[in-house]
């Protein structure tokens, strides 16, 4: 059968994935200290095309086309003031931690609140940690030092959603903590919607390369050997 | 296929979560004792897809709910009546709620019922309960910081106000009335608020700034639709391919 159509093919679907992250980039434009998606294209093996003959290799082929994994764009964002003694932004490098029931966690997510343990937490109910990995309290009329919470640098960090990461702490991170604000999205939505357009047009192509060779295959079946009268 | 189209659409119920929140700090911008809500934007699960050694990670989109309120002081606003009051510092009024519960509030627009016994503006009585006795207006009375009520010479009663450990999980029972529960923590004596009257205390909503959110939030609302739209049109261009 024709290698095209697979070709075609392997890109729609390619293009669907890079679709649905950058749906997700959009929907958490508003998300504090989220951090966009990216996933590079690869073309898969070269494939030998031989001769009709099949003895001579005829030149090389690639396969089609997929997804190369999945990176996250790391860039701090930008960091608006709010005012809320309980909102705290990491400037630069590093992560807030989080003790939640599967383990400890990572956010750059730093809208906090308290518990009625009187301990700060953040908006799932789970424990903020300090640099020595101890909960951070909350003094009396609501307020924390920013310096009382901990910065980590964290090697292998990867999304586990409700803006946690997970990876292990490598030690004190350099971004320092600003108590009255948070990190905003790192989404830009301009360059997500422009992604966006270039990706459906993209899907659109290969849709029209299968249509094409779809023709193609149609009129060798049916008129390839027919005679012709006159 | 089509994740996308449900990740977007969550997006948009967030988007509508936050614009909820931002209409209802706009309409209480003059409610006595309001206080406008923080409201918490997150992203959804992720599932991975593996495909020939490749590890394509893909969000399900976002949510948004509200985690508590901003404590803030809001303005003293001076009003001359006896039985308007504002607290400075964090704590609040105790009323008792027609379930038999304590309720917390900041308002402090309260009123005398026809017993004589000080109500707020939607008839429940501050807890302990005052009276004040036949032929005492609200004028005569007096009231301390410290909550001590006095008319002329004699001591009616005291206000005591409250406060629990976690006020952002207090449990909004209506008329800018709250319930304490297991996640706020339990009431107890408020060390260093203090009572001033003839004063009522503004909102702290901050129209400017909610004017901003609004802006963003809406923005973010149409972001959402595009990617709604985007998702659609792929769809229908699978959709025209014909054997």
């Amino acid at each position: 059968m024709d290698l095209g159509l697979f070709i075609a093919s392997s890109g729609m679907v390619a293009e669907q994935a890079r679709q649905d992250q950058l749906s997700n980039d959009l929907a958490n434009a508003s998300t504090p200290g989220f951090k966009p998606d990216e996933s590079p294209k690869h073309s898969f093996k070269q494939v030998l095309l031989a001769t009709s003959s099949g003895e001579a290799a005829a030149g090389s082929l690639e396969s089609g086309v997929g997804l190369e994994g999945t990176y996250t764009d790391m860039a701090p964002g930008a960091i608006r003031q709010t005012g809320q003694p309980l909102d705290f932004a990491i400037a630069g490098e590093g992560f807030f931690a989080v003790q939640t029931a599967g383990g400890t966690r990572y956010t750059r997510d730093g809208q906090f609140t308290t518990s009625a343990q009187g301990v700060l937490t953040d908006a799932n109910g789970d424990p903020v940690l300090d640099q020595s990995g101890a909960q951070v309290k909350v003094g009396s009329g609501g307020s924390v030092g920013a310096s009382a919470l901990g910065v980590f640098a964290l090697s292998g960090a990867h999304k586990q959603g409700e803006s946690l990461y997970a990876g292990s702490a490598t030690g004190k991170a350099s971004g320092t903590v600003q108590q009255g604000a948070l990190e905003q999205s790192g989404v830009d939505s301009t360059q997500t919607m422009v992604d966006m357009i270039s990706s459906l047009r993209t899907y659109q192509s290969g849709q029209q390369a299968i249509q094409t060779i779809g023709q193609t295959l149609q009129q060798a079946a049916t008129q390839v050997g027919s005679i012709v009268p006159g | 296929m089509l994740d996308g189209l449900y990740s977007a659409a969550s997006g948009m119920a967030a988007q509508q979560r936050e614009l909820d929140a931002i209409s209802d700090d706009l309409a209480n911008e003059s409610t006595p004792g309001y206080k406008s809500q923080r409201v918490a934007f997150g992203d959804l699960l992720y599932s991975e897809l593996d495909d020939a050694g490749t590890t394509t990670t893909t969000g399900a989109g976002a949510e948004a709910r509200t985690i508590g309120r901003d404590g803030a002081q809001g303005a003293f606003i001076a009003t001359g009546k006896p039985l308007d009051l504002a607290i400075a510092g964090a704590g609040y009024f105790q009323v008792k709620l027609p379930n038999g519960q304590t309720g917390l509030t900041r308002n402090g627009s309260f009123g005398v019922d026809a017993q004589g016994t000080i109500v707020d503006a939607a008839g429940n009585p501050l807890q302990p309960p005052i009276s004040l006795p036949r032929g005492v207006s609200p004028e005569e009375m007096a009231i301390a910081p410290d909550g001590t009520v006095t008319a002329g010479k004699r001591t009616l009663g005291k206000i005591e106000l409250a406060e629990v450990p976690s006020p952002d999980h207090l449990l909004a029972a209506g008329d800018g009335v709250f319930e304490a529960n297991a996640s706020s923590g339990a009431i107890q004596p408020a060390a260093e608020a203090l009572i001033a009257q003839g004063t009522l205390e503004g909102s702290n909503v901050d129209v400017a700034e909610a004017m901003a959110n609004l802006v963003t939030t809406q923005r973010g609302y149409q972001l959402d639709s595009s990617a709604i739209q985007t998702e659609s049109q792929m769809a229908s261009i699978a959709n025209q391919l014909r054997p």
